[in-house]
């Protein structure tokens, strides 16, 4: 209880702190709002006119109670592109991120497990080389690159999945998952690399541990000893690595979702930071840095449920 | 130095040659004008011998475009990744060798920016700023900053506890002479392997800063940039996406091999 009560303050703390730094980004480095909405080249008094509308006068402490005033009473202020409440937007675009990042993920672990495992299985062998190379061919290349690619393969060539838009699960939730698709496997590729190298350590050391020989010993057939036995205990580590690559997937869905016009998360901040639109960078910021620090949290708590031997301390 | 010729790091060492010499000489043979010469009667025409990369939608030379890139990538990336080291190796440093009190508040500090995505802060920081080379390496320089920060910590919190700092300490070394005789030197190796992985990933964030339009701006030469121009050619011209998109990979597939070498050699304990 008490672990659950403190781990609950330094929630509540490390979102007050992700509060400061988002406003501190946006607000404390040189660079004038009012200037970049509007231009450079726009009239002075106009652009005193928007100062003083955005409320951009006022002190800084004033400027940052206001936004988290708002915030806390359900008042996101409003999008100066889209005109909207900016919690509406919120709203609409996290479905369709979030049908991205589950899916990336989903596509990641069922390449890099299986691969990892392989790799451990025939350690120093053609297969371990064939293993780690594509790793690291899927890293090296940048994510966009291999979106272009799908495009290029998928869309244009083949024809067998859209190339750029979104379309509402409620409309067409397989036309959803269809749209889905190329974007998430890129992003898939991308995440790959570090989880089947990961897999394939754990599993390397798990597979020469007592209790596989025991296994082994007993006339376990081999896939039993493998995917019951040790993949069992090597999932705990993986699964932290895939937590923590979140934060790395929410950054390239912004390139990702750009690139197939996908209208997300992504392609909201994407927007907001190409037009300059402060109050909903502000918002797509403070989202994206909140749903990543909870994200971790649910792994760390869902770690424990995995591992039984690790206890709440 | 044997250490270094397995296959790995031996291809990894050649790419990193190849390319850094490209890097250097690549602008001083080549006149700067000859990156934005256009010519409209060869536009987007495959590779052939006039132009062995084939030509962008503006007639430009690829293989011009994709060496006077190098410079410009490099450039950005080694800049920003020295800006993370100077920014969290004092962080870092003070953070893991003083521990308790200094410790908490700093890497508390450390993980809330840690939550945010390092692409995100990087894009956020270049347009707030305003998108230009210097403005490029200082986004992807800060967003870097938190994880070195984060390693450089472990790694003096380690060092801090072996018993020649104790003896140091006792032999009444102020506390800044421990730091800089002692810790450090002991975490270098740490700090280089990190530093070399770093630069592939601000290979990576360059190209994608540049892709969305947040980084190098045209008409200079960038790789990101020239993926972002041949995305409505693709059809006709598929080429403008695979000479810059595999001017990346190389490079940072050389990082990662030499990253992974040197991290064998440096830092035994990880393997």
């Amino acid at each position: 209880m008490t672990y659950i009560l403190n781990r609950l303050l330094s929630v509540i703390l490390t979102l007050f702190l992700i509060t400061l730094v988002t406003f501190a980004v946006t607000n404390i480095l040189p660079g004038d709002v009012a200037m970049m909405i509007m231009g450079t080249q726009s009239n002075p008094e106009a652009l005193a006119g928007l100062r003083e509308s955005l409320g951009l006068n006022d002190p800084l402490l004033v400027q940052y109670g206001r936004w988290i005033g708002g915030m806390l009473s359900g008042d996101w202020g409003n999008s100066l592109i889209f005109k909207k409440p900016i919690a509406e937007l919120l709203a609409q675009k996290a479905v369709a991120s979030a049908i991205i990042v589950v899916m990336s993920m989903t596509i990641a672990l069922a390449m890099a497990v299986p691969l990892g495992v392989w790799a451990a299985v025939h350690r120093d062998k053609w297969q371990d080389t064939v293993s780690s190379t594509s790793a690291l061919m899927g890293v090296s290349l940048p994510d966009f690159f291999w979106g272009i690619v799908m495009i290029l393969v998928f869309a244009r060539w083949l024809g067998w999945f859209p190339s750029s838009g979104f379309v509402e699960p409620s409309v067409d939730f397989m036309g959803t998952l269809r749209h889905a698709f190329l974007p998430s496997l890129a992003l898939g590729l991308g995440l790959m690399a570090h989880l089947t190298r990961m897999t394939r350590s754990t599993m390397t050391g798990i597979l020469s541990q007592e209790f596989i020989r025991v296994a082994r010993a007993k006339g376990l057939s081999e896939r039993t000893v493998i995917w019951r036995y040790a993949l069992a205990n090597a999932i705990g580590p993986v699964i932290t690595i895939a937590g923590l690559q979140i934060g790395y997937l929410f950054g390239s869905i912004i390139v990702m979702e750009f690139l197939f016009s996908y209208t997300g998360m992504g392609w909201l901040t994407y927007q907001a930071l190409l037009n300059r639109d402060l109050p909903l960078i502000q918002a797509t910021v403070f989202v994206i840095a909140a749903v990543v620090m909870l994200t971790n949290l649910a792994v760390d708590l869902l770690y424990v449920v995995i591992d039984p031997r690790i206890k709440l301390g | 130095m044997k250490r270094f010729l397995t296959t790995k790091g031996l291809i990894g060492i050649i790419l990193l040659t190849v390319i850094g010499l490209i890097a250097i000489i690549g602008p001083m043979v080549i006149p700067a004008e000859a990156g934005t010469a256009m010519d409209m009667t060869a536009r987007r025409s495959p590779p052939s011998l006039k132009h062995l990369f084939g030509t962008d939608q503006l007639g430009r030379d690829l293989l011009i475009r994709v060496i006077l890139g190098a410079r410009t990538s490099l450039q950005i990336a080694v800049s920003a990744v020295v800006m993370s080291i100077v920014l969290g190796l004092p962080l870092g440093l003070i953070s893991g060798y003083f521990g308790g009190r200094i410790d908490n508040v700093l890497m508390r500090l450390v993980d809330t920016l840690l939550a945010f995505p390092a692409l995100l802060l990087a894009l956020t920081i270049s347009a707030v700023l305003g998108p230009n080379v210097q403005n490029t390496i200082i986004a992807i320089g800060v967003a870097f900053t938190p994880f070195l920060a984060r390693i450089i910590r472990g790694e003096a919190l380690r060092v801090a506890q072996m018993p020649y700092v104790e003896a140091a300490r006792s032999s009444g070394t102020t506390d800044s002479m421990i730091m800089v005789r002692h810790v450090l030197p002991n975490i270098l190796p740490a700090v280089i392997v990190q530093g070399t992985i770093s630069l592939a990933f601000a290979i990576l964030a360059e190209a994608g800063l540049s892709f969305l339009g947040l980084g190098t701006q045209p008409p200079a030469a960038s790789w990101g940039l020239m993926i972002q121009a041949s995305r409505d050619q693709l059809d006709i011209a598929p080429w403008t996406a695979l000479v810059p998109g595999l001017a990346v990979a190389r490079t940072v597939l050389g990082l990662n091999m030499f990253g992974d070498v040197l991290r064998d050699i440096l830092d035994p304990r990880s393997k």
